[in-house]
C-alpha cells in the first residue's frame, strides 16, 4: 500500500471512518450504483456550481473500503472528508475561512495574522498545530496522545479562538472576516467534515499545503512536514490539562 | 429507467405561507435583542438580503433559525404526497432536488418527507436544479424556482411548476404550470 495512505490512516486515527465526505468530478446514476455497494449508502449528494464538482455524504462505510477511497485521495482522484466522533476525539481542527461573500479564495491580511497568532497560542500552550492551506484559509490540526471529550475540546478551542481574535483586535483588524470554525463541535458534529490532508482542492487545483512558520511547503515538503509533525507533536494529557486550564481562564 | 427531480419548498409544501403566517417569538436562542429581532423577521419574510460583504453574518445565522423551523412547521400538498406515492408505485426514480443546507437541515428534511409518506431514492442539493437535471439525464422536474421555469427550454428539461395565486401561465414549451399534481401525473405518461 502507498505510504501515504498510512500516513493519513495514523494522523487521522480516532476518527470514525463509516462516514465520509466524498468530493468527485464523477457523477451520474451508473457512477452512484458503483459508489453503492457493499452496504454504502447515500446521505445526499450535492453539485457545486463552481467548478461543477459534487460531494457525496456517506454512510455505512466498510473498513474495507476505506483503503481504497483514501488510495484515491492521495492519488488526487477525489477527496476524502472526514466527520469527528461524538462524544471524544484524539485530534481537534480549527478551520479558518475568509468571511467573504465574493473572493474568498484570494488571501487577506487579516487571516495571515490570524493563523500566525492562533499558532503561536496554541504552541504556547504545547499544543503545536499543523498548518494546512484549505483553499479558503486554513485548517490547524492538533494532535493528542488519547481522546479528550468534545465539550473540553470545545472549551478549549474557544478560548484559543478567542485570543486570536482579541489579537486581531490589537493589530487594528476587524475578527468578522474571518469565520472560524471547531472540530469537534458538541453542535455540529455529526453534520461537518473536514478534508483530509493530502488532497486537492475541486476549485482552485491546489494541493493541501503545509504552512510552516518560514510560508507555504511544496507538495513533497508538506508530506515531510506532514510525517514529521505525526512524530514529534502528538501533545500528552498534562499538557494538554494545562493548555486547557489557561484557555479556559479569564484572559 | 424513468427519473424525476422535484423540489421541496413551495413546491411539495406551503413553505412561503409558514414563512409568512407563522408567529415566531423572540428568545435567547436568537441571541438578538427583541428590536434587532423585529427587523431581521421582516428582512428574511420579505426575502431581503444584506448590504453586507461577508458571508456569515448575525443575520445569516437569524435567516437559518427561521428557515430550519419553517421547513418543519411546513405543510405537506396532499396531491403531492399523492403524486410521490404514484410516481414510486410506477416505478420512477425519485430525486429530491433542493436548495437547502444539507449540512443544517439533512435530519429534519428527512423526517418531514417520512412523516408525510413522501418516498424518494436520492435527495440532492442543487442551486441550478436545470443544470443537474441535465448532467444527471433527468427529463423532468417539478419545481417553483423562476430560473428553472424560464430556462428549461435551453437545458431541454421539461419542467413543471406550481402556478401561484394570481400568476399567468405561460404559453405551453418546456415549462408546464399545474394547479394540481394530476395535471403533472397526466403530462408525464402521456
Amino acid at each position: 500500500m502507498d505510504n501515504r495512505v498510512d500516513l493519513i490512516k495514523e494522523f487521522y486515527q480516532g476518527l470514525p471512518t463509516n462516514r465520509v465526505k466524498l468530493e468527485t468530478f464523477h457523477y451520474g446514476f451508473d457512477f452512484l450504483e458503483k459508489l453503492l455497494t457493499d452496504g454504502i449508502v447515500l446521505r445526499y449528494g450535492e453539485r457545486y456550481i463552481t467548478g461543477r464538482f459534487y460531494k457525496y455524504k456517506l454512510a455505512n462505510v466498510p473498513k474495507e473500503r476505506i483503503d481504497g477511497l483514501l488510495q484515491a485521495h492521495v492519488r488526487k482522484e477525489c477527496n476524502v472528508c472526514l466527520y469527528f466522533d461524538g462524544n471524544a476525539n484524539g485530534l481537534f481542527c480549527f478551520n479558518l475561512d475568509i468571511n467573504h461573500k465574493v473572493n474568498n479564495t484570494v488571501m487577506i491580511p487579516e487571516m495571515a495574522v490570524a493563523v500566525t497568532l492562533l499558532r503561536d497560542i496554541l504552541a504556547g500552550a504545547g499544543c503545536e498545530p499543523l498548518v494546512i492551506a484549505s483553499g479558503r484559509g486554513y485548517h490547524c490540526w492538533c494532535r493528542l496522545d488519547a481522546p479528550v471529550s468534545n465539550e473540553r475540546l470545545h472549551k478549549f478551542m474557544l478560548g484559543a479562538m478567542a485570543r486570536t481574535f482579541y489579537g486581531l483586535q490589537q493589530n487594528g483588524m476587524d475578527h468578522r472576516k474571518i469565520k472560524a470554525n471547531f472540530y469537534p463541535d458538541p453542535r455540529t458534529q455529526d453534520t461537518v467534515s473536514l478534508r483530509l490532508f493530502g488532497s486537492e482542492h475541486m476549485n482552485t487545483k491546489l494541493f493541501s499545503q503545509v504552512l510552516s512558520r518560514e510560508g507555504l511547503l511544496d507538495e513533497a515538503a508538506s508530506w515531510k512536514a506532514f510525517e514529521e509533525h505525526l512524530r514529534r507533536h502528538a501533545i500528552i494529557a498534562e499538557a494538554f490539562d494545562a493548555g486547557y486550564a489557561s484557555m479556559t481562564s479569564a484572559a | 429507467m424513468k427519473t424525476i427531480a422535484i423540489d421541496i419548498d413551495d413546491t411539495l409544501n406551503n413553505f412561503s405561507e409558514t414563512l409568512a403566517k407563522t408567529h415566531f417569538a423572540h428568545d435567547a436562542r436568537y441571541t438578538v435583542s427583541a428590536e434587532i429581532f423585529d427587523k431581521y423577521l421582516a428582512m428574511v419574510r420579505n426575502k431581503e438580503g444584506e448590504e453586507d460583504e461577508l458571508l456569515s453574518t448575525e443575520f445569516s445565522y437569524f435567516r437559518q433559525k427561521i428557515h430550519g423551523q419553517c421547513f418543519d412547521l411546513a405543510v405537506a400538498r396532499p396531491d403531492g404526497v399523492e403524486f410521490m406515492q404514484w410516481l414510486k408505485q410506477d416505478g420512477w426514480r425519485i430525486v429530491i432536488c433542493t436548495s437547502r443546507d444539507m449540512r443544517r437541515t439533512e435530519q429534519s428534511t428527512r423526517m418531514w418527507l417520512q412523516e408525510n409518506g413522501i418516498p424518494f431514492d436520492y435527495l440532492f442539493v442543487a442551486l441550478d436544479k436545470l443544470s443537474f437535471c441535465k448532467a444527471w439525464e433527468v427529463d423532468y422536474l417539478v419545481d417553483d424556482h423562476f430560473s428553472s421555469i424560464q430556462f428549461a427550454d435551453r437545458y431541454g428539461v421539461k419542467v413543471f411548476y406550481p402556478i401561484m395565486a394570481g400568476q399567468v401561465e405561460p404559453e405551453a414549451g418546456f415549462a408546464r404550470g399545474f394547479g394540481n399534481f394530476e395535471e403533472v401525473r397526466q403530462w408525464i405518461t402521456e
